[in-house]
């Protein structure tokens, strides 16, 4: 086995893995409080990408503006999608299977409105530069060590993810909001009786949640390109990591979704790319027959 | 016509069991495929190695293909479900399936030597029978095709229907609306989970053979993940649970394309979806049952009415305490509990209870709230687990056995509130609870029709006589939906009866009954006695006690502070200045 080989992709494993922590937590924090399987998710994903690059090359916005536009934007659409889809079913206690539909519905019809809108091409994100001509945004260097690179945006991305991840944790775990959160999951009728509006826990927790969406999708449009489709497969590697991970703690799904990375970027030293895909499929059945509770789960089911 | 026969076979796993899989294309996928390996000429010395789009395969017949494909995404889905229903959560279901959709469709691309890549597979032979001709390519062979389409249409309609009207349908309802009643009745909800993915996935692997047969090159792309949730769509669009319905959502959603196509020009396609995601939102919110929701039939369908003949109450009790075979004269204690306890976290609810029951008496457990008394009854059908202590049945003990063992080995309870499936008949709720069914089985439904029928036949009286015993036979009939709040509770303790355990644990059985329906109540539960079955009920209604206990265990914060003779309990001073709040 080349060693060299496997530090590299270990370290690319780390990289993608801290995406898919990043998005693990997101998920992790809508599941956790209302028990919805947000597909929708992948909307204010999708949402940041389009936001940043349309507003980059339409309103010819400087590059940090059109990255926070890109997050007002994915906040924005995750706020709305419960305040009009999933708050009204929940106040007239509809089952979770409909909210599932409505979700499904949601993240059917949003990628095909992106692409009669903005055309079904790839979209990069270019900005103006001074001299008014369209260019890259950010220069990505490589580093190099020896046999091992890594770009620099895979170092953003790396420090970014976890930074909120830890973030997420802290307000989860040690403020009076993450109490509400915790009260709301385990007795909603208790929480509301001492004063707990679950409507505002809930639109803190989805706007929270479409935030790290938001910030997920500027990491893929600035390292590749934002397409319509671009959010559905991601969503789907977050509640991997959320079940593979253990569905009773956040810091399980974070950890969960460094692991899944790591194990399908390793995978590659016997596999070709091609395979991650099914490589994570399988990983995530193996871990559902032996251990349901998730990794790092709790054995309460 | 293909979207029709699929949206049925998902109907039957989202309609019966409300459970949503997101699969359905690529296991369509799936079945195509090995109905192209299965049918493909093999391989000859003068074949190239390569050559593009042409495959070989096992040269068997059409109708092989078919059945192998049906097999292999029988087999497949079967496994993918395995975590999935041992959790029983739908929400693992829907990962797995879409993971496997995802991860189907990779694989489909990758694994060049089964699907040829992303060029697929060209070349397959097409049905033969005779010399009709069922080949894609020509327009009367188009038409054939539609024919045999239509007849595997109206085929796996019959079974569909066939299905939900079986008893094996009457589980899965049950599992959908109420699943922790199933294992409570001593029936294991898994296994008729996992079949009805099972069958779903078969009939989507069979339609993707007649798909590969009739169309003679299929590539990996047509199984997509769109496809899937249009599939879903037709399903939730029509109503789910009902089969015109589907059959409708299929018609309408399948011409939406071409229609688009003719209006919009290439673009209409991207529109489809649009429209049909928000025909899906709006659905749930407006007509959350679509639009033919589940019960609204059309003659042909209608179940036809009870044979079953009226019979009195008295004569209800005579046959059931027959065939209880119980005497009612024993005074052995049936059940034993020996210092239970249990805490949630740092809250101990039940701390060290210890006390038995008499076979054949009414033994009330009272106490104020929090005593204790719901989390023994849980400990006892073993839905918690006892942090330590034992349980008894009949000198046998039954401590850390499964609830299904545990009301296997006769010990029923009910719930505080009624759990029955309100959208089926009171005698359909009832009948669900009766054990050995033959019918529950479906090979037996397949194999031994004429036994399963006539069992049926008997599960059915059994359940009349259940509801005759409790006074509500005349209601058999009626949707649990319909009837009173204290007819429901009538109908979820016939539902015990029909059991045959012979401890029935019922909590709370007059809790919201309004009070002109509790004495109806008190006469269901002491007809119980009557039978010959051993009662032990939760209750605060002190005049229910009193009328109608022959025991009374008094408990508070977890231990048993008293247990007697009603009289003498209600007549202690501080257990009723404890109980009333002093």
């Amino acid at each position: 086995m080349n060693l060299d080989l496997v530090a590299q992709l270990a370290i690319s494993g780390f990289v993608i893995g801290s995406l898919y922590a990043l998005l693990g937590v997101s998920f992790g924090l809508v599941y956790q409080t209302s028990k919805i399987f947000h597909l929708a998710g992948a909307i204010p994903l999708a949402a940041a990408g389009y936001g940043a690059v349309w507003s980059a090359k339409t309103l010819h916005f400087p590059i940090w503006l059109s990255l926070l536009f890109g997050l007002a934007v994915s906040v924005l659409i995750g706020a709305l999608i419960l305040l009009l889809g999933y708050l009204p079913l929940i106040e007239r206690k509809a089952s979770l299977l409909s909210l599932f539909l409505v979700s499904l519905g949601l993240s059917v019809a949003f990628p095909s409105l992106l692409q009669i809108i903005f055309g079904v091409n790839n979209l990069p994100l270019e900005v103006y530069g001074s001299d008014g001509a369209l260019k890259v945004p950010f220069e990505n260097p490589v580093y190099q060590s020896g046999f091992l690179t890594i770009t620099r945006l895979s170092i953003v991305q790396l420090i970014v993810s976890w930074v909120l991840v830890l973030i997420v944790l802290f307000i989860i775990n040690k403020t009076a909001l993450g109490r509400s959160v915790t009260a709301l999951r385990t007795n909603p009728a208790m929480a509301s009786a001492v004063g707990i509006d679950s409507r505002v826990v809930y639109l803190v927790i989805f706007s929270l949640s479409s935030l790290l969406m938001g910030v997920a999708g500027l990491l893929v449009t600035t390292q590749f390109v934002a397409n319509p489709t671009m959010g559905l497969q991601w969503t789907l590697i977050g509640f991997i990591a959320v079940f593979f991970g253990g569905i009773t703690s956040l810091g399980g799904s974070a950890l969960g979704g460094l692991v899944l990375g790591l194990l399908s970027s390793l995978s590659g030293i016997w596999l070709g790319s091609q395979y991650a895909p099914i490589v994570v499929f399988t990983i995530l059945f193996l871990t559902l027959l032996v251990r349901p509770q998730g990794l790092f789960g709790k054995a309460t089911i | 016509m293909v979207l029709i026969t699929l949206g049925v076979s998902l109907n039957l796993l989202l309609g019966l069991v409300g459970r949503v899989s997101m699969a359905q294309s690529i296991l369509f996928g799936v079945g195509a495929f090995t109905a192209a390996r299965l049918a493909l000429p093999t391989r000859t010395p003068d074949m190239a190695d390569n050559v593009s789009g042409i495959g070989y395969g096992l040269n068997q017949p059409w109708y092989i293909a078919i059945a192998g494909a049906v097999v292999v995404t029988f087999i497949a889905a079967l496994i993918i479900s395995i975590p999935a229903v041992r959790i029983i959560r739908g929400e693992y279901l829907i990962l797995l399936t879409l993971a496997f959709q995802l991860g189907g469709q990779q694989t489909m691309v990758v694994a060049k030597s089964v699907t040829g890549g992303a060029y697929g597979v060209a070349g397959i032979p097409s049905i033969k029978i005779g010399n009709i001709d069922f080949s894609g390519y020509t327009d009367r062979g188009t038409l054939n095709i539609a024919i045999f389409m239509a007849i595997v249409t109206l085929f796996v309609i019959v079974i569909a229907q066939g299905i939900a009207n079986s008893p094996f349908g009457r589980i899965l309802k049950t599992i959908r609306e109420q699943a922790s009643v199933v294992s409570s009745i001593g029936k294991s909800p898994v296994a008729p989970e996992m079949l009805t993915f099972g069958i779903t996935a078969a009939i989507a692997g069979g339609i993707g053979a007649v798909f590969a047969l009739s169309q003679g090159a299929i590539i990996p792309g047509n199984f997509n993940l769109d496809l899937s949730i249009l599939i879903v769509s037709v399903v939730v669009l029509g109503g789910t649970g009902n089969v015109l319905g589907t059959i409708f959502g299929a018609i309408i959603l399948g011409t939406l394309e071409p229609i688009l196509r003719a209006v919009l020009g290439d673009s209409g396609i991207i529109w489809r979806s649009v429209i049909y995601g928000s025909a899906l939102i709006l659905m749930t919110f407006i007509r959350p049952n679509g639009f033919l929701p589940e019960g609204v039939k059309f003659k042909p369908f209608s179940k036809s009415k009870n044979e079953i003949v009226a019979l009195t109450q008295s004569e209800a009790i005579k046959r059931l305490a027959r065939t209880k075979g119980l005497t009612q004269s024993t005074s052995e204690e049936v059940l034993e509990l020996k210092v239970l306890k249990k805490s949630f976290g740092g809250l101990t609810a039940v701390n060290g209870a210890s006390f038995s029951i008499p076979r054949g008496k009414i033994t009330a457990l009272i106490g104020p709230n929090g005593a204790g008394k719901t989390t023994i009854f849980n400990m006892v059908t073993g839905t918690y687990k006892a942090d330590s202590g034992q349980v008894f049945l009949r000198g046998k003990e039954i401590t850390g056995l499964s609830e299904i063992e545990i009301a296997k080995s006769g010990i029923a309870r009910s719930f505080q509130d009624v759990r029955l499936c309100e959208k089926m008949t009171a005698l359909d709720n009832v009948a669900v609870a009766v054990p050995d069914q033959l019918g529950e089985k479906l090979l037996n439904l397949v194999i031994k029709p004429r036994a399963s029928r006539l069992r049926e036949k008997e599960v059915r009286e059994r359940a009349f006589e259940c509801l005759a015993v409790l006074g509500v036979s005349d209601k058999a009939d009626q949707l649990v939906s319909d009837l009173s709040y204290g007819d429901q509770k009538l109908v979820a303790i016939a539902r015990l009866l029909a059991t045959d355990c012979e401890v029935l644990l019922l909590d709370e059985p007059t809790s919201g009954v309004d009070p002109s329906n509790v004495e109806g109540v008190i006469e269901g539960v002491m007809k119980l006695r009557e039978i010959g079955c051993t009662v032990c009920l939760i209750e605060h209604s002190v005049y229910f006690i009193e009328k109608l206990a022959d025991r009374a265990v008094f408990l508070d914060q977890g231990v048993v502070l008293a247990e007697g003779s009603v009289e003498n309990l209600m007549s202690n001073k501080e257990l009723s200045d404890l109980y009333f709040g002093g």
